[in-house]
């Protein structure tokens, strides 16, 4: 019994994790319809930059988060203004979109080779090595503070698309982007802004998973996965949607070390991957992928 | 553009292929190659004709694999097995792994259901849950210890006839399907897969046949390669590195395009090749900024590059624009 | 369908190519002896790349004993002092670079001899080229036994397999069951990355626990992948398997992650080990001093052997000596007896003639700055040498003695773990 509680919350934890990552990649293709390849790319990046400035400045990581999503959401807006923006729309520019993407992807793989070097690196902080009894197992103190941070994201992305202007614009090119000039909004503005967002969430996930794992210019692949499972299970343009697939995805990881070998649960969550797109695509909650 | 004009294109393409298949035959008597160009060249074929297969998934149907090396890996290994358990001689081996290759990609017929974004995030998935779990499969794939062939001097040297041979009926079964009617279906597929239905084209029926081909001779060239090194294992063979290579070989080159990725791939191996000498640290940005480029710029990649020279040039000549393209 | 005419043809040239490629008078030609006065090294290493830590430390050991040779005048082969010279590329710790380059050093740039480059994989993939070609390869990079398993006669191995590692890490926790410090029967967790290396590990340790005759009992035996990220399912399983024992194998950067969570659920084992893992700086770094203390590691040299072996103590000198007082580690030694090795077996043929030093490395048995003072690579392992492993431990002063085998120990080990005592 103990054990389950134990795998129980291991699981609502990585949870945390795991949804943070999918925000950024589920906004911009809700919005885009574009799959951000490069989604990876930024989260590691964005675990870069923190580590970098805890190393140099001594910056805790959990304040840098601010930094780092500034950083990325910038990154992400020349992204789209200087690249994205030039592709066909619609069903031409898919492989087009998934390739260019995929090579910014390559691109920042190797700036952080050129500056960092190919070796892991390690953000350790005091809050590193504590760890909490919950429920009558250990918890690791940086564990709680993902989870805290990844719930805090999730009511503010909920806000900003449900209560603000902005917010609303958002949906509403989501919806139906050619309607959308008619009546005066400026959907490049907005294509731009949500993709920033994206990678701005993206950069901050990279943040929260340095604080736990370590991680190296090759990092990012199985992120990017796992987002996507998340994005599909919990279908678009639903935040409950997605903390929830967030939950399941870790679950089944978790418990998945019970059933398989243990080296065999590295291909769990790409199975999972493959299984979700191919019975399910419409999701738990959104819309259908197929179309 | 009249079937006359296409035939003669044709004509001049297929007279093309042929010269420069002779002429890479005889090269090894004619002038005096050392072991090591012998032996790149031969990999250049294999890589040629990997790279031509991918482009039949990834240009002709437009289905964009990034899984591809799951395939490769599986021909290789059943090949490679088949040598060591079952001492066969290599070319069966090697139809062994294309045979297996094809069974691989029929399983995965229900991917070929998704489109776009969705099929090629799939492939990555099934790309790595492959290596994964043949990594895993130690009976078969020898685990991270891999398979140690048996040496064998003699057929490496003659895998550069072999491999030619591969690679040059792969260029010309790539050029027979673009200008035939089953490459006309596949394209209408690319462009719009529910309207091809509606004129009675079975996406899922050629959608699966191109990609068993494109499987088999993946397979193949996996199996010359086994050959080639004498040493697999699966980190390798399976790894997302390899699945990397085909696209961008293809893209490189011209994805799409019935040739395209023969320039892609001399591309791609001679760039590895310069590079590793002297900036190893570089390659993966140069690729990735070469992608960018080329996506936004020149889709068709370098063959675009190539066709607009030849419109350049006969504009610049006086012709009239027109004629075979 | 419109087909190209030519079509048919091209495809009956084409077939004829192939019956070309069948004919048996095809064969490779032989490549002609070189006459060269110097004698050329060939060799690749990882200097970028997920091993470019450990390959520029080889090249280091390798370099060390080049300028030897070279400040004596150049190797005595047959009368005559010949001049050496390695030529080294960078694999990038790619398998297919690495074959391919060792490729290009035999048949482009005509090296005499190779010596091997780092990792196991690296070292299984590229060794199929020296074999086809006839030419002797010795490496000190390459454990893993399944490399010399193979039938190659021209590879030779100076690092002893790993499997070693396994059993004498279990003969000095034996040693301590023996004498009452550890419980009996004692249940170990044992974790490997899935690797050649981690597979040798495991066997290493379960064919020990199978030998006690019930002093060990293995409750958890499983293989992770490299670089995995999180643990904390695989910790799980650990910790409700209630071992007494920790072996792991990991290289450097899965042993700090893995460590890392191992303290994050609150884990603590009468003996802990992470296999070639345990006193290095960077894990120190990352993890806390007080975090690595009384983890024992198996490793194939140390500085420390000085104080034992005249010719450890003469290494560390040299080495000391070029690198501004800085002291080698084992891979650094490993690189250096590599060449030295190599140097051996040209010196005693008397001349470069491949054949004949592939003869001499076969029956080579020279004195070695190697745990035991010798080195021989008998045949029945495969030509892989099968040198006795050191254990170190950790000690809260900061040192890392040596404290098994007891002929060149420093200090003796504790156990259990003074952490965990409830």
């Amino acid at each position: 019994m103990a054990r389950l509680v134990d795998m129980l919350v291991s699981a609502v934890l990585l949870a945390g994790l795991y949804a943070t990552m999918a925000y950024g990649l589920g906004l911009i293709y809700g919005v885009l319809r574009v799959v951000n390849l490069a989604h990876g790319g930024v989260i590691m990046a964005g675990a870069y930059l923190s580590w970098y400035l805890h190393e140099q400045l001594g910056l805790d990581p959990y304040l840098s988060i601010p930094v780092v999503f500034g950083a990325s959401f910038a990154l992400g807006v020349v992204l789209y203004q200087g690249l994205v923006r030039r592709l066909p729309r619609g069903a031409a520019g898919g492989p087009a979109s998934l390739l260019l993407l995929f090579g910014v992807w390559l691109v920042l793989r190797n700036i952080a080779y050129l500056l960092f070097t190919g070796n892991d690196q390690v953000l350790r902080t005091a809050a590193s090595s504590q760890s909490v009894a919950v429920l009558g197992s250990h918890v690791a103190v940086n564990r709680l503070v993902v989870l805290g941070i990844a719930a805090a994201i999730g009511v503010l992305l909920h806000l900003l698309l449900r209560r603000t202007q902005v917010g609303r614009a958002i949906r509403a090119v989501a919806q139906n982007a050619d309607s959308c000039t008619l009546v005066g909004i400026d959907v490049n503005r907005i294509y731009a802004l949500s993709f920033g967002i994206g990678t701005g969430l993206a950069g901050v996930a990279g943040v929260l998973l340095a604080t736990i794992f370590s991680f190296n210019p090759s990092s990012g692949s199985s992120e990017l996965l796992k987002s996507f499972v998340v994005v599909v299970l919990g279908g678009l343009g639903s935040i409950y949607g997605v903390a929830l697939a967030a939950l399941i995805v870790a679950v089944v990881e978790v418990f998945a070390i019970y059933v398989l070998p243990s080296y065999l649960t590295a291909a769990v969550g790409f199975i999972l991957l493959v299984l979700v797109l191919v019975l399910r695509p419409g999701g738990l909650f959104g819309q259908r992928v197929l179309s | 553009m009249t079937a006359r004009v296409v035939a003669m294109a044709a004509r001049r393409t297929g007279g093309a292929l042929l010269a420069a298949c002779v002429i890479l035959a005889v090269l090894p008597a004619v002038l005096e190659l050392s072991s090591y160009t012998h032996n790149q060249l031969t990999l250049l074929f294999i890589t040629i004709s990997g790279a031509l297969a991918w482009n039949w998934m990834g240009g002709f149907v437009g289905q964009v694999s990034f899984g591809h090396a799951a395939m490769f890996g599986v021909g290789g290994f059943v090949a490679g097995r088949l040598m060591l358990s079952l001492h066969l001689p290599p070319p069966v081996c090697w139809v062994g792994g294309a045979a297996a290759a094809s069974i691989f990609a029929l399983g995965g017929h229900p991917l070929l259901r998704l489109r776009g974004p969705y099929f090629s995030i799939a492939t990555i998935g099934v790309g790595e849950a492959s290596r994964v779990i043949f990594t895993y499969w130690e009976r078969f794939t020898g685990g991270s210890s891999g398979l140690s062939l048996p040496i064998d001097a003699d057929l490496k040297y003659r895998l550069y006839w072999w491999a030619l041979v591969l690679a040059g009926c792969m260029a010309a079964a790539s050029v027979a399907i673009r200008r035939s009617s089953f490459g006309l279906k596949l394209l209408a597929i690319k462009a719009d897969a529910d309207a091809a239905a509606d004129v009675g084209i079975s996406a899922t029926f050629y959608q699966d046949l191109i990609f068993v081909l494109s499987a088999a001779v993946i397979g193949l060239s996996s199996g010359l390669y086994a050959s080639y090194q004498s040493y697999i294992e699966p980190a390798d063979m399976f790894g997302f590195e390899r699945s990397i290579a085909f696209v961008l070989m293809a893209v490189i080159g011209g994805v799409g395009t019935a040739l395209g990725p023969v320039l892609g791939a001399v591309v791609f191996v001679l760039v590895r090749l310069y590079l590793l000498s002297s900036r190893p640290d570089l390659y993966l940005g140069l690729y990735g900024g070469l992608l960018i480029l080329i996506i936004l710029f020149e889709p068709l990649g370098l063959t675009g590059l190539y066709r607009r020279g030849q419109r350049w040039v006969r504009r610049a000549s006086g012709q009239a624009p027109g004629g075979a393209p | 369908m419109i087909k190209p005419p030519h079509f048919r043809s091209t495809l009956c040239c084409l077939l004829s190519l192939a019956t070309i490629a069948m004919a048996p008078g095809c064969k490779p030609k032989a490549a002609p002896p070189s006459d060269r006065a110097e004698i050329l090294i060939g060799a690749t290493l990882p200097l970028t790349g997920s091993e470019a830590r450990a390959g520029g430390f080889y090249k280091e050991g390798y370099d060390l004993a080049f300028d030897e040779v070279t400040e004596q005048g150049g190797l005595e082969v047959g009368g005559k002092k010949r001049p050496v010279k390695l030529l080294t590329y960078d694999d990038t710790s790619t398998q297919a670079t690495a074959q391919s380059l060792a490729d290009k050093l035999i048949n482009s740039d005509k090296v005499d001899f190779l010596l091997g480059t780092y990792s196991t994989a690296l070292v299984e993939a590229q060794s199929s080229v020296p074999e086809q070609n006839k030419v002797p390869y010795v490496t000190g990079g390459g454990a893993a036994s399944a490399i010399y398993k193979r039938g190659y006669q021209y590879i030779f191995g100076i690092m002893s397999p790993v499997e070693l590692l396994g059993t004498t890490l279990m003969a000095w926790i034996d040693e301590q069951q023996k004498a009452g410090k550890l419980p009996r029967p004692a249940k170990i967790a044992l974790l490997a990355e899935n690797t050649a290396h981690g597979k040798d590990f495991r066997t290493g340790v379960t064919e020990f626990a199978n030998k006690s005759g019930g002093g060990y009992e293995v409750v958890v035996n499983e293989s992770f992948e490299l670089n995995g990220k999180d643990y904390s399912p695989l910790l799980g399983k650990v910790k409700a398997a209630g071992a007494d024992l920790f072996l792991a194998d990991a290289h450097l950067p899965d042993y700090i992650t893995l460590h890392r969570q191992y303290l994050d659920a609150g884990l603590c084992h009468k003996v802990v080990s992470y296999g070639a893992r345990g006193s290095e700086k960077d894990a120190v770094n990352a993890l806390g001093r007080e975090n690595v203390n009384y983890v024992l590691s198996g490793v194939w040299w140390s500085p420390q052997l000085a104080d034992t072996i005249p010719l450890a103590k003469k290494f560390v000198e040299a080495f000391k000596a070029k690198h501004s007082g800085r002291t080698p580690e084992w891979y650094q030694a490993l690189g250096y007896e590599t060449a030295r090795v190599l140097f051996a077996a040209i010196q005693q043929a008397g001349s470069t003639d491949r054949e004949a030093v592939r003869a001499k490395l076969a029956v080579l048995k020279i004195d070695s700055l190697l745990p035991g003072g010798t080195v021989a690579l008998p045949a029945d392992k495969g030509w892989e040498a099968q040198n006795s492993f050191i254990v170190q431990q950790n000690l809260p002063d900061g040192t890392a003695p040596i404290i098994f085998p007891k002929d060149v120990a420093k200090a003796a080990g504790i156990a259990p773990n003074p952490h965990c005592t409830p």
